[in-house]
C-alpha cells in the first residue's frame, strides 16, 4: 500500500511520543484524519505553541510562558525554601502532597556518569547561583532514591554546604501503611540503618 | 555457549541500565559464573513493576534469565543484601567500576575471580574502608584476569629482582625497566621500586606509593581502553572543581 509522504510524516512524528510503536502510531494518525479532524487541528496548534511559547523560567528551571513563572512570583510561598527535584512531574508529585510551601528548582535531569551526564549538562552552576540568592535558608534535596539520585543530592549537599546553606534531604523507609510483612527486603534495610531516635 | 538454556539462581551485580521501549529495561549485568550478560528486563520500568527498584547497581543480586541470542530474557531477580548501599562519593567510584567492566569485559567471559573482586571492592567502599587501595586492587585484579598481565615483581628485561630505591621507567606491554638515562620514548610511567613492591604487597600507606599507583594504573587502564575516555572519571573530576 503506498502512503502520501504527509501521511507517512505524520506517522512518524507520532512514533516520537514515548510508548508508540508503528501500529499504536498508524492508528492514532488515521483516528486524526479520519474521526477527529478538528482535534487534530487543535493538538497542531497546541504543539506549536508550546514549542513557541515555553521555555525555561529563570529561576526555578521548570517551563513557563514568562521570563519567571506564577509559581516563582507568588507571594504565599516561602522563598527561604529550595526543593530540588529532578524532573518537573517529580515537582508535581511534591505538589500534590500539599505539604511543602516553598518554591523549587528543577534540575531537568541526574548525575549519570556512565550516561556521560555530570554537572555541566545538569547546569549545577546556575543552581547554586540561585540557591546563594541570600533569601534561601534551606535547600531540601528531594532527587530520587536511586543512585544517580542519590550521588546527585550528595555532590549538591557538598556544593552547598561549602556555601554555607543548610541542607536537607527527604527522609526514606516504608511507605504510609507499610507492613512489614510486605514490604521488599532493600527497602526494610535501609530503613533499619537509616532508623532515628524516637523523641 | 549451548543454545536455549536457563540458568537460575546465578550471583549477580547489575552494571548499567538501558531504557528500552516505553516499559522495559536492558540491564548490563556481571554475573558469577557467566561473565557479562545484557538481559532484557520486561515491563521492568512499569509503575507496579516488582523489579523497580530492585534492578538497582551496587546491590547483590541473584538472577535467573533464558535464551539464546545475543540479549537473554531476565525472569527472575531477587534481593540477596548484606550490604549498605552505597553513598556520596563511594557511588562516583563504584560508578567507575562499573565503567570499567562495561568498557574492558567482553560478554559472555566468565571471570569468577574478578566477580569476587568486584563483589569485595563494593563491599569495602560501602562500608567506608579507604578507597585507594580497594581501586587499585580491583585494577590489578582487572588486568590480570583480563589476561592483560601485569608484571610488578622483575625487571622486565634482566629479570632482577626490584629494588625499593631504584627508579623504574614502566612500559606498557613489558613491565618495569630499569632508568638508566633519558631517551626511552614508550616509557608511560616513572616510577620507585618501593611502589612496585608495595603495589604487590597491596600495602598504600605511603602516600608516594598512593600517587605513583594511580598514575601507573591511570596510564595502564587508557592504554588497553585504546583512548575510549572514561565517563565517570571526567564527571568525578568537574565534582571536584566546584
Amino acid at each position: 500500500m503506498p502512503a502520501s509522504t504527509s501521511l507517512e510524516e505524520l506517522i512518524e512524528a507520532l512514533r516520537g511520543l514515548p510508548g508508540v510503536g508503528p501500529k499504536a502510531a498508524q492508528r492514532m494518525a488515521y483516528h486524526l484524519l479520519q474521526r477527529n479532524r478538528r482535534g487534530a487541528d487543535r493538538l497542531a496548534r497546541a504543539l506549536d505553541s508550546a514549542l513557541h511559547n515555553l521555555h525555561h523560567c529563570n529561576r526555578c528551571n521548570n517551563f513557563t510562558e514568562q521570563e519567571i513563572c506564577e509559581r516563582c512570583l507568588s507571594t504565599r510561598r516561602d522563598p527561604a525554601q529550595l526543593c530540588i527535584v529532578e524532573m518537573p512531574i517529580d515537582l508535581n508529585s511534591m505538589e500534590q502532597t500539599q505539604a511543602y510551601n516553598g518554591l523549587y528548582y528543577v534540575l531537568m535531569g541526574r548525575l549519570s556518569p556512565l550516561d556521560g551526564i555530570g554537572p555541566t549538562e545538569l547546569a549545577f552552576g546556575r543552581l547554586i547561583a540561585r540557591a546563594t540568592d541570600g533569601v534561601v535558608k534551606e535547600v531540601i534535596l528531594a532527587t530520587n532514591f536511586t543512585n544517580e539520585g542519590e550521588a546527585t543530592a550528595h555532590y549538591l549537599s557538598e556544593l552547598l554546604h561549602a556555601r554555607d546553606i543548610k541542607v536537607s534531604r527527604i527522609a526514606r523507609g516504608l511507605p504510609v501503611g507499610g507492613e512489614l510483612e510486605f514490604s521488599d527486603a532493600a527497602t526494610v534495610a535501609q530503613a533499619l540503618r537509616e532508623r532515628r531516635d524516637f523523641d | 555457549m549451548s543454545g536455549k538454556q536457563r540458568i537460575d539462581e546465578q550471583r549477580a551485580f547489575v552494571l548499567h541500565l538501558y531504557p528500552y521501549s516505553e516499559t522495559s529495561l536492558v540491564v548490563d549485568v556481571f554475573s558469577r559464573d557467566h561473565g557479562r550478560l545484557a538481559l532484557l528486563a520486561r515491563g521492568a520500568r512499569r509503575p507496579r513493576s516488582a523489579l523497580r527498584g530492585l534492578l538497582m547497581a551496587f546491590q547483590p543480586l541473584e538472577l535467573g534469565w533464558f535464551g539464546a541470542g545475543e540479549v537473554k530474557t531476565l525472569a527472575k531477580a531477587e534481593w540477596i543484601g548484606g550490604m549498605p548501599l552505597l553513598g556520596g562519593r563511594c557511588l562516583l567510584l563504584g560508578y567507575y567500576l562499573n565503567e570499567l567492566l562495561v568498557k574492558m569485559l567482553p560478554r559472555e567471559d566468565p571471570h569468577g575471580v574478578l566477580f569476587d573482586a568486584y563483589s569485595a571492592a563494593l563491599h569495602a567502599l560501602a562500608l567506608g574502608g579507604a578507597d585507594a587501595p580497594e581501586l587499585r586492587r580491583f585494577e590489578k585484579t582487572l588486568l590480570k584476569e583480563l589476561g592483560y598481565g601485569l608484571t610488578l615483581d622483575r625487571e622486565a628485561v634482566t629479570g632482577d629482582q626490584i629494588i625499593a630505591q631504584e627508579q623504574y621507567a614502566f612500559q606498557v606491554e613489558r613491565g618495569p625497566v630499569r632508568k638508566v638515562g633519558a631517551g626511552d620514548t614508550a616509557n608511560i610511567s616513572v616510577l620507585h621500586g618501593k611502589t612496585l613492591l608495595d603495589m604487590i604487597a597491596d600495602d598504600y600507606t605511603d602516600p608516594q606509593t598512593r600517587m605513583e599507583s594511580k598514575m601507573l594504573m591511570r596510564q595502564l587502564i587508557a592504554h588497553h581502553l585504546g583512548g575510549k575516555p572514561l565517563q565517570s572519571r571526567r564527571v568525578f573530576m568537574e565534582l571536584q572543581e566546584l
